[in-house]
């Protein structure tokens, strides 16, 4: 019998099958001495294991439970034992209790019915950055303050950007960031959806440090929260703005394009919040910007609406979502990048390559910029509808 | 970072220059922290010597709007150069900020 693992878990739920469900689909994690699971079967149970256990790393918890909710849990968990990431357990769609949780302190959510998949990536994610934030904790008293603070910022940026994408026929998708020295603000995300649509977000917070990395963080699980729970992306944007906008005093704001891909009919359906408008390139090397739908930048004013546009892909169809570090890239000379020459790096050549495309626009700010120092992040996602076929 | 000012009555015209990204972003915050009194109506930033806004001097700004507002004060902005005016375009902001081509304009706007 093993005694040694690398992470525990705390599992709080009332469902008496989740426990048998959770060491079943774990079985492998569980013998390679990854996790170790224990369970709790309410909120007071669960506190109850985090003062037996102090080597608990994540709990993961259910919200409907009887004696103490999975809210209640999670308000009190730091008192308890403040080193610790919990992620929570939704129905789906269920934005007031996910944005309660968020609140709280919940670090991700999952929702139900549990997808496996899923929830092992949000753990190890999860862990990640648990790992992460400790690894800064202990080296803060060897570093300058501001430098601890900016790295913490930087990998919280860094252990939010999904690593995996779709690689199917009639949808492939590749993204990349290139953080800037001590400035952290773009993020992007690739959310599965229902019926097989993506949705695709790319956002720039403005300002950098720690409090704008928690900005994004906060930010970028609402829009997965909303996303999953909308269908429309105008509202999700609606959604998330007005959410973001309660308690910002420090008038932090955020640029958000989001859209929503359905390969079976290739529309590319979207709303946009103040962010750079997408380039969609044709199989020629032709290209344009989508048309602007006129939103207002994403955390600072109530009760705005966004209005949705929709393009068709044509097979073969490429589009490049970026932030403003590619844009406003400069030159030794102090010119700009611009869009044109943005255009120029796809002209002539046909796309067939969504991670060849997303690195030619890198090596074209790269080389534009020579020996510039990089100001801003640089991020770049390509949606390809490939023309093989699918 | 510096930034110029005159004041006329209770209109304060405040000019700043060079870039307004994340380095000096809480400079020119602070510069215009130090600039404006309690007494300013309203604030006209001329920003025709600017070459350049990021979203953390973007945020100064809207900030600087945001704290005039809450006194029934307002800011007004004018003279940017194309490529600025396109970033207050994008990002919506000239939605929620008063954008004239030039000085003269902004303060007849104010009437």
């Amino acid at each position: 019998m093993r005694t040694s693992w690398k992470y525990k878990i705390l599992v709080v739920d009332d469902e008496p099958d989740l426990e048998r469900l959770m060491l079943q689909r774990m079985r492998r994690d569980i013998r390679a001495g990854l996790y170790k699971f224990v369970f709790a079967h309410n909120g007071v149970e669960a506190l109850e294991r985090l003062k037996e256990q102090p080597d608990i790393d994540l709990v993961l918890s259910d919200i409907n439970m009887p004696k103490m909710d999975g809210l209640t849990l999670i308000e009190q968990i730091p008192k308890v034992q403040p080193d610790i990431r919990s992620v929570i357990i939704s129905a789906y769609g269920d934005m007031k209790n996910i944005r309660t949780a968020m609140n709280r302190g919940a670090f991700d959510f999952v929702t139900k019915p549990i997808d496996f998949d899923d929830l092992k990536l949000t753990i190890s994610r999860t862990l990640q950055h648990l790992v992460e934030w400790r690894e800064a904790l202990e080296s803060r008293d060897k570093l300058v303050a501001l430098q601890n603070e900016l790295g913490v910022a930087s990998k919280i940026q860094q252990s939010i950007l999904p690593t995996r994408f779709p690689d199917r026929p009639g949808c492939r998708i590749f993204a990349n960031m290139r953080p800037a020295r001590n400035v952290g603000g773009d993020f992007f995300d690739v959310i599965h959806l229902s019926d097989g649509r993506i949705g695709i977000a790319i956002a720039d917070v403005s300002d950098k440090g720690v409090p704008a990395a928690l900005f994004m963080m906060s930010c970028r699980t609402l829009i997965k929260g909303a996303a999953i729970g909308k269908t429309d992306p105008g509202e999700v944007l609606h959604e998330v703005n007005q959410l973001l906008q309660e308690d910002n005093d420090a008038a932090m704001f955020v640029t958000v394009f989001y859209g929503v891909y359905d390969p079976d009919n290739r529309q590319f359906h979207y709303a946009n919040g103040g962010h750079n408008s997408p380039l969609v390139v044709h199989a020629d090397g032709s290209s344009a910007e989508l048309p602007l739908t006129g939103g207002i930048a994403l955390g600072l004013i109530p009760d705005l609406d966004y209005d949705n546009n929709t393009v068709t892909l044509d097979p073969g169809d490429l589009i490049v979502l970026y932030t403003d570090g590619v844009t406003e890239a400069f030159d030794e000379q102090g010119n700009q990048f611009g869009t044109e020459r943005l255009q120029e790096v796809f002209a002539g050549v046909e796309p067939t390559d969504v991670q060849a495309a997303n690195r030619s626009v890198f090596e074209a700010v790269e080389k534009f910029a020579g020996d510039t120092p990089q100001s801003d992040d640089i991020t770049c996602v390509t949606l390809l509808h490939g023309s093989d076929g699918g | 970072m510096e930034i110029s000012t005159e004041r006329e009555g209770t209109l304060l015209v405040a000019r700043a220059g060079g870039r307004l990204d994340s380095i000096n972003a809480r400079e020119f915050d602070d510069a215009l922290k130090a600039a404006i009194s309690d007494s300013d109506q309203v604030l006209i930033m001329d920003l025709e010597k600017v070459s350049y806004v990021s979203s953390a001097g973007l945020r100064v700004i809207l900030l600087t709007a945001k704290t005039l507002q809450q006194r029934s004060a307002k800011l007004l902005i004018c003279s940017l150069a194309e490529p600025i005016r396109e970033v207050f375009e994008i990002s919506g902001f000239d939605k929620i900020i008063p954008i004239h081509a030039n000085l003269v304009e902004a303060k007849a706007s104010i009437g």
